[in-house]
Order: C-alpha cells, then sequence, then structure tokens
C-alpha cells in the first residue's frame, strides 16, 4: 500500500486465510496503528473475503483493498458461472451458440470481482499455483521468494523491480 | 526437416536420465517454446528461420522425452494473441505449419513404427481451410498410436478453451442429455479439448518470461511449473534434465496439493448430488419428512444416473470432435 498498489489479495490452498480471516483484518489494523500511529486511521483498508457484499469498485479507487482468496475462488467460481449459463439455456433464455469468452468473463466478474493480479509475489518452495485463480492468471507475472516469514521491505521492493523489468508483448 | 530424430543418448546423458528416472518422473510435460524471435535477433537470422529452429528444437525434446520414458507432451506453437503480429509473421507461421504438417504426413510409416499420436488443440475454424485440412489428416491418421502422445496448441488460449468446454456443456442441456445441475469441475475437464490427457505434470517455459500467457490454466492448476532462461531453440538435454529435477523436488507437496483438491472434489459433488435429491424427494413426498434409508437409496439412484447421462453426453461430444476431423478429411479427398 505504501508503494501505491491499491489491490492485495492472499490465498493459501488450504484456505486457511479465508477461515482465519478476522485474525488477518485484525493484525492488519493493528501493524497499522503500531506504524502509523493516529495516523492510521486516515488510511482505512477495505477488506474482502468471499462472503461479504461485493460491491462494483474500480481498482484504482482511493482505499487500498485487501481480499482474501481461496481455492474456491477458482475452479468451482468457473463452475458455478457454467451452472448458471446451462441453467439459462435449460429455461431457453439463451441458446448454447450466445456463449463467448466475453460472456463468461463478464459473469465472473459479476459473481466474484477479482480483478486480474497484474503480479503474484509467491512465498514458499512449491512452484505451483496450486489451484489460484486459474481464469484470471492468464497474463499474471510471477516472482517468487523464500518465505514470508522475516520478510524485508527490501525482499519486497526487489520483487517489485523485476516486476518492472518485465515486458509484455501480449501475443505481437 | 522431420518431426522425428532417431539417435540414442549420449553415454552421459544415458547416465543422467537413468539417475533421474530412479525418482518420480512427470508422464506428461507440457512447454511454452518461447525465444524463437529474440534468438534469431541475437544470431542475426531472419524471423522466419529463428522459427524453423524452433520446430527443429520441437523434435531433439520429443526425442529426449522418448528417451526419458515420458509419452506425453503438449506444446504451445500458436496463440490466438499471436494473430495480432504482422501479416507476414502471420502468414510465414502458417506457411511454416503447413509444411510440417505435410511434413508428418510423408513421414506416417515413421509415425506408425514409433506409434506417435498427433493431436492438435485449439480453435481451428479460425486457421485457413486448407490448414484446418492438412491437420485433420494429420490428427485422423494418427488416432490409433498409443506409444506417445504430441499436442500441437494452435490458434489456441485457455479462456477460449475453458469457454469452448462450457459451451459444449451448454449444447449438452440443450439436446437434452444432460442437466444443468450435471455441470461440475469434472466434466468441464472432460469437455476441454485437452480431456483425452491427464494433466501435466511440469509445465516449462524458456526464454525468462514468468507468466503463463493463456496457455492450460485450468489444467495445470496442480502442476510443477519451471521457468528457464534459455531461449527455446538454445534448449539442451541439461535443461530438460533440471525441470525435471524441480519436478522431483516438489513432487510429495504437489501431490499432497492435488489429493486434497481431488477429496474436496468429490466432497462437492456429494453436496451437490445430496441436494438434487432433497429437492426431488421433497416434490414428491409433498412435504411429508423421509427417512434415511430413503434418502440414501434415492442418492445412490440419482448418483448412477446422473453418471450414465454424463457418459452419453461425453459420447456424444466425442463423436461431433471425430466428426469434426473426419468430415474435414473426406472434404480434402473431394477438393
Amino acid at each position: 500500500m505504501a508503494v501505491g498498489i491499491s489491490y492485495v489479495s492472499v490465498y493459501d490452498n488450504h484456505g486457511v486465510f479465508q477461515k482465519n480471516n478476522s485474525r488477518l483484518l485484525e493484525e492488519i489494523k493493528r501493524q497499522q496503528q503500531d506504524l502509523l500511529g493516529v495516523d492510521g486511521s486516515m488510511h482505512s483498508v477495505e477488506f474482502l473475503s468471499s462472503g461479504s457484499d461485493q460491491h462494483q469498485h474500480n481498482v484504482v479507487s482511493c482505499r487500498p483493498t485487501v481480499r482474501v482468496l481461496s481455492p474456491d475462488d477458482g475452479k468451482q467460481s468457473i463452475v458455478h458461472v457454467a451452472q448458471q449459463l446451462c441453467r439459462s439455456v435449460e429455461n431457453k433464455e439463451r441458446s448454447f451458440k450466445d456463449i463467448n469468452v466475453s460472456m463468461l468473463d463478464l459473469l465472473l466478474r459479476e459473481s466474484k470481482n477479482i480483478p486480474d493480479p497484474e503480479l503474484v509475489v509467491k512465498f514458499g518452495p512449491v512452484n505451483s499455483t496450486l489451484g489460484f485463480l486459474p481464469w484470471h492468471i492468464r497474463l499474471t507475472e510471477f516472482i517468487s521468494l523464500p518465505s514470508h516469514r522475516n520478510i524485508s521491505y527490501e525482499d519486497l521492493l526487489g520483487a517489485l523491480q523485476r516486476y518492472g523489468a518485465c515486458q509484455q508483448r501480449l501475443g505481437q | 526437416m522431420s518431426w522425428i530424430k532417431e539417435g540414442e543418448l549420449s553415454l552421459l546423458e544415458k547416465i543422467s536420465a537413468n539417475i533421474l528416472k530412479a525418482g518420480p518422473m512427470p508422464k506428461h510435460v507440457a512447454f511454452i517454446m518461447d525465444g524463437n524471435r529474440r534468438f534469431a535477433r541475437k544470431k542475426n537470422m531472419e524471423r522466419q528461420e529463428g522459427h524453423m529452429q524452433g520446430f527443429n528444437k520441437l523434435a531433439e525434446t520429443l526425442r529426449w522425452c522418448k528417451h526419458l520414458n515420458i509419452p506425453e507432451v503438449t506444446v504451445y506453437a500458436f496463440s490466438i494473441e499471436n494473430f495480432k503480429r504482422t501479416e507476414d509473421e502471420v502468414d510465414g507461421l502458417m506457411e511454416l505449419a503447413r509444411q510440417k504438417f505435410e511434413r508428418l504426413l510423408e513421414e506416417h510409416e515413421n509415425l506408425e513404427k514409433h506409434g506417435v499420436c498427433i493431436r492438435v488443440l485449439g480453435d481451428l475454424n479460425m486457421l485457413p481451410l486448407d490448414l484446418q485440412q492438412l491437420i485433420a489428416k494429420a490428427v485422423f491418421t494418427t488416432r490409433n498410436h498409443n506409444k506417445c502422445f504430441v499436442n500441437v496448441c494452435f490458434a489456441y488460449t485457455s479462456r477460449y478453451e475453458i469457454t469452448n468446454a462450457v459451451r459444449e456443456m451448454a449444447w449438452g442441456v440443450e439436446q437434452g442429455l444432460i442437466k444443468g445441475s450435471d455441470v461440475s469441475e469434472a466434466l468441464l475437464s472432460e469437455c476441454l479439448y485437452s480431456n483425452n490427457s491427464p494433466n501435466p505434470d511440469l509445465l516449462i517455459r524458456t526464454s525468462g518470461e514468468v507468466r503463463l500467457s493463456d496457455f492450460l490454466l485450468w489444467q495445470t492448476s496442480h502442476s510443477c511449473l519451471v521457468f528457464q532462461s534459455v531461449l527455446w531453440p538454445e534448449y539442451s538435454f541439461w535443461n530438460l534434465c533440471e525441470a525435471i529435477l524441480q519436478y522431483q523436488l516438489n513432487h510429495k507437496s504437489i501431490q499432497k496439493a492435488r489429493d486434497l483438491h481431488r477429496e474436496h472434489q468429490a466432497l462437492q459433488q456429494l453436496e451437490a448430488d445430496r441436494a438434487c435429491v432433497a429437492e426431488l424427494l421433497q416434490h414428491h413426498s409433498n412435504g411429508k419428512p423421509v427417512d434415511s434409508q430413503r434418502r440414501q437409496e434415492a442418492l445412490l439412484h440419482y448418483t448412477s444416473c446422473r453418471e450414465e447421462r454424463v457418459r452419453d453426453f461425453l459420447e456424444a461430444l466425442k463423436h461431433k470432435r471425430d466428426s469434426f476431423f473426419s468430415d474435414l478429411c473426406s472434404e480434402s479427398l473431394l477438393a
């Protein structure tokens, strides 16, 4: 947030963050208090987990957002959208021929409103996405750091610098 | 140049291969063969030459995989996004593809000898018709070979593939073959272009880029990802060994995660079936409570009916896909 990143999500493949998301929020608030003192309340964070109300907001909003994600936000979300579409075909509300990539993308955005992450910082030795948001990561850069324990500002800044050096040609 | 490179490994390569083979080995490796153009610039060659070298490297890699007993390889040859390139480059790539598929057909005896099955995955109707016909012939003639499998992703992106799978399920619903409630993660997987293959164990991307570029996003959710900085036309046997070593180091943790996910999936399916059964029983019993034995019997019956529906639907889908290829083949004979 200090470097201007407005949307951060956290994920683990066991869904531990999801199950303990109130603890995460408390911890964030506590650290903000410790680090920023009185000013902490001026920089309040919008905290979203999959259960909470999703309202439309742009990624470039004034309030930084922290989102907690779990494996259910991945393939299962795509399956839910697929079920939705198939049910509307069952009810003769549309034909299978109408289904295209933008429709799926739009419905996913409506249901979960998760922006495509530009960067994933992966902690730990396992070289896999372990089910993280398959639809959303098509152009995401992956940078690995050994561990989140005792991570320093320099470590994170280093990762961001490496991200800055990435050049996307987008197929061209 | 040929798709099949003959020849044994060197002594040193053989020894390394045997050491690796003592540990867990991937059965399916996917490659994002990136770096052809940068290689061409580096060597002051034409771009097209870079792509040709890239193809040769593919043939060599298939030979190494054969010696390492890796029976299945999937490669990202042409993305739907690549249509955005200049007309010259796209035409050049289409021409290269034509040459390579024609060559493949010429080598069909060799392919039979080695038991190579070629599959092409993608939205093939985006390609020029004559190329579609060549591809169809290659796929059709090698369809019964079963010693090794080469899947070429051409006019492909993962989002298009997933969307197509959803469309196919919706088609199934429209045809009355399956219900909306039959849609599940497992069923979607069976409707992908890659449905005849197990998920890749290992995904390798060359040239130093650290993204997936819309390649096999669904299928690689629990694969070992290895990013290597070498440019594709310079890929070596040792680079491959390095990647396999990474696979071996990650094997246990990834296996655990895969098992966890599979258990979770099974639970979700059970919950979904239970919910459907509860709804059905609600209707039929007019609100009267249903005993647990009756509920259990209804659940078993519902599950087996659902599985039968799904089998019939997948059979129909297979038939539709096979017809697409065989129709293209017969069209080209008449042409």
